[in-house]
């Protein structure tokens, strides 16, 4: 059984008397240890998708499971459970608390896991040391560069472990070489072993991971594996 | 989240906007600073009622007074021969029950010593009288029996008395002098201590403001003991107690009661008494001793009811219930005061969590639950609530100084360390309670609409 599967889900919005179909039937499979990127053009449903994977929202219809659990009806604290243990999410506008330093900032999953605060501090300093960030723990993110601040994201989305890591447009908000260097931490976390997915725009990122999956007006409508690629330089 | 994490992050939140949390505290901090004040101010006049009624001999003093008699025993009433010694007799013939008794005559007297020359009011009396009326010798002795068996020329006075007949002898002790009451030689055996409430003791042993404190419970005509009404009562029966005269009842009957000139024609010896006093042994069994003396009365009046019971028991209990609608109608001011202030608390809440939707965001996606931000919100506004509580606790005790310095005369309030707890938990409760609602908001936003806010 693969780690994520998404049976004919959908998710609508209803604004006044319109609905609108944001997904509208999407089947996937996602196995453990694989790298995909999901494309589209803007509104396409790429980041409902997203937040559904993501167990930040649940689908209208169909059923969604994740490393064996059926989602698509969970409770919202099972959803919360799901989001802290199993789940690392990555957002294109960081999603950082301003008042809170690096480290805390990367402890706060750990926080609502009820780790004590001796494991929490250890393991937190380990994420920061892969991303690369150890000089700025006691930073706040106001006094960090964009792609600093998404190295926090993504050490807050490493810390806990999680199976999955989850990342709409990472490198939205940032320029093209930080982007590049953020694009090539997710690859690093793929060659070691984390399941990945992420959602660009961008169909030179897209080329980079090992999937390619498109969507458009809430479909799939490809669904490809890329060719190898070499190693940036 | 553990408790310890959400209160710091409760009191950073504070911190972090200092002065509207402050702005928000304000109602919370009038609100126990005013409850506290309340119940201490009420204390401390429960706690002068108490000392003023235990000066005047407590409520297990009884008084026999006189009443109508019945219209049906109307056409025999002058059998029975009023309020006598007799009465006295047999009250003090009931065991257990009574533990002290004293029939009183009231004197109109002339008190001389040297030069100086008074009007009293003497009270002729039995021994009882003086523990009765919670009277305490200083200098010589109180009365005995031998003094009322022999019909001795002896009295007891008050501080006030010696003080005005020795003017220039502070504290004289003028045990063993001869004064003249009423033209007859009287020796002086005992002197009371002088009395005064607990107030003004301490004020004098402090050595603060000393002479007013004397004077103006020293001076019955001092215009500044009519200025308060319930504290000038206080002072008057402290002044009444200083100037007490006693004598044997009997002294009093032979030199100024045995004859009873109306008119031209004398009627006699006069032994009706103008009190007649008693003190109950256990308040317990207060009705069941009334109605033993009544029955012990009912003999000695010959079965005329022209007599009645007057206690303490209603006036004490006016009192109490004055007490509980002050702390009533106090009680409901601080109570408003507190829930605008805690209304205060909920809105300034619900500012909060609007302004930190995307805070709430974010910590429900790394896995916050509902139940956590709810948490988060409840120990914010409780921080608020028993920071202001502690404030109001401060402030309370600057309203005391203050009401204490406006009018000293008055009783000062009594700071209760249950009173202090009942304010703050208060406090701590509004905290609480205003914090439940915007926390059950906050609680029920979604992740992913909180992260798209903003
Ligand atoms: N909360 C919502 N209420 C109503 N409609 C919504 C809501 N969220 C998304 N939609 C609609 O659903 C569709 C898909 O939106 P989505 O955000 O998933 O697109 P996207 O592929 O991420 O686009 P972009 O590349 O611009 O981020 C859009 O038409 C959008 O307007
Ligand atoms: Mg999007």
């Amino acid at each position: 059984m693969a780690l994520i599967e998404l049976r004919n889900v959908t998710k609508r919005y209803r604004v006044g008397e319109q609905e609108i179909n944001a997904l509208a039937g999407i089947d996937l499979e996602i196995a453990q240890g694989e790298f995909a990127a999901i494309i589209g053009p803007s509104g396409s449903g790429k980041s409902t998708l997203m937040h559904l994977l993501g167990c930040l929202d649940t689908p209208s219809t169909g059923t969604m499971t994740i490393d064996g659990m059926d989602v698509s009806r969970a409770s919202s604290n099972k959803l919360a459970e799901m989001r802290n243990q199993k789940i690392g999410f990555v957002f294109q506008s960081f999603n950082l608390l301003v008042k809170l330093n690096v480290l805390q900032n990367v402890e706060l999953p750990l926080i609502y896991a009820g780790i004590p605060s001796s494991v929490r501090r250890e393991k937190a300093l380990a994420a920061i040391e892969r991303v690369g960030l150890t000089e700025r723990v006691n930073n706040t993110p106001l006094q960090l560069s964009g792609g600093q601040m998404q190295r926090v994201a993504i050490a807050r989305a490493l810390v806990n472990s999680p199976k999955i890591i989850f990342a709409d447009e990472p490198t939205g908000n940032l320029d093209s070489n930080t982007g590049a260097t953020i694009l090539e931490m997710f690859r690093e976390l793929s060659r070691q072993g984390s399941t990945i997915v992420l959602v660009t725009h961008d169909n030179g990122i897209a080329a980079q991971a090992a999937r390619r999956i498109e969507i458009r007006d809430g479909r799939i409508v490809n669904d490809t594996i890329n060719p190898p690629q070499p190693v940036a330089a | 989240m553990n408790l310890w994490l959400s209160l710091l992050v409760g009191f950073k939140e504070i911190w972090a906007h200092k002065f509207r949390s402050f702005l928000t505290m304000l109602g919370v901090i009038l609100g126990v600073a005013s409850l506290l004040s309340m119940f201490s101010l009420t204390a401390g006049m429960a706690h002068g009622v108490r000392e003023y009624i235990t000066q005047l001999g407590g409520i297990e003093l009884v008084g026999v007074i006189k009443q109508e008699v019945p219209v049906e025993q109307e056409y025999k009433w002058e059998i029975s021969p009023g309020r006598t010694v007799a009465d006295a007799e047999a009250i003090a013939k009931i065991p257990h029950l009574v533990s002290l008794v004293s029939p009183v005559v009231e004197l109109p007297i002339n008190i001389i010593a040297g030069p100086n020359n008074f009007r009293y009011e003497a009270q002729a009396v039995w021994p009882d009288y003086l523990p009765i009326n919670k009277h305490n010798v200083a200098f010589g002795r109180p009365l005995s029996w031998l003094d009322v068996e022999e019909a001795k020329h002896v009295c007891v006075v008050g501080r006030l008395v010696v003080d005005k007949l020795w003017p220039d002898r502070p504290d004289y002790n003028a045990v063993g002098e001869t004064v003249l009451i009423n033209q007859r030689p009287f020796t002086v055996v005992g002197i009371f201590e002088f009395y005064e409430s607990d107030r003004d003791k301490r004020r004098r042993e402090l050595g603060i403001d000393k002479a007013s404190a004397y004077s103006s419970s020293g001076n019955l005509r001092s215009p500044s003991s009519s200025s308060y009404s319930r504290s000038s009562s206080r002072y008057s029966s402290f002044t009444r107690k200083n100037s007490t005269v006693v004598m044997p009842i009997s002294t009093a009957f032979y030199e100024f009661k045995s004859a009873n000139v109306v008119g031209k024609e004398d009627q006699g010896p006069d032994y009706r008494l103008d009190r007649l006093i008693f003190q109950v042994a256990d308040i317990d069994r207060f009705k069941e001793t009334l109605d033993r003396v009544a029955d012990m009365l009912r003999v000695t009046h010959r079965g005329i009811d022209d007599f009645g019971f007057d206690t303490r028991e209603e006036w004490f209990e006016r009192n109490e219930e004055y007490i509980r609608n002050v702390r009533a109608s106090g009680g409901l001011i601080a109570g408003i005061s507190l829930l605008v202030g805690g209304i205060g608390i909920t809105n300034i809440m619900l500012a909060s969590i609007t302004e930190r939707i995307r805070e709430i965001g974010v910590r429900r996606a790394v896995g916050a639950k509902g139940r956590d931000i709810f948490i988060q919100i409840v120990v914010e506004s409780a921080v608020i609530g028993v920071i202001g509580g502690l404030l109001g606790l401060v402030a309370s005790l600057g309203v005391m100084k203050i009401l204490v310095a406006i009018s000293p005369g008055d009783n000062a309030p009594v700071l209760e360390f249950e009173n202090v707890v009942i304010s703050f938990s208060f406090a701590v409760i509004i905290g609480v309670v205003s914090g439940i609602y915007p926390a059950v908001k906050a609680a029920r936003i979604e992740p992913i609409e909180a992260l798209r806010y903003g």
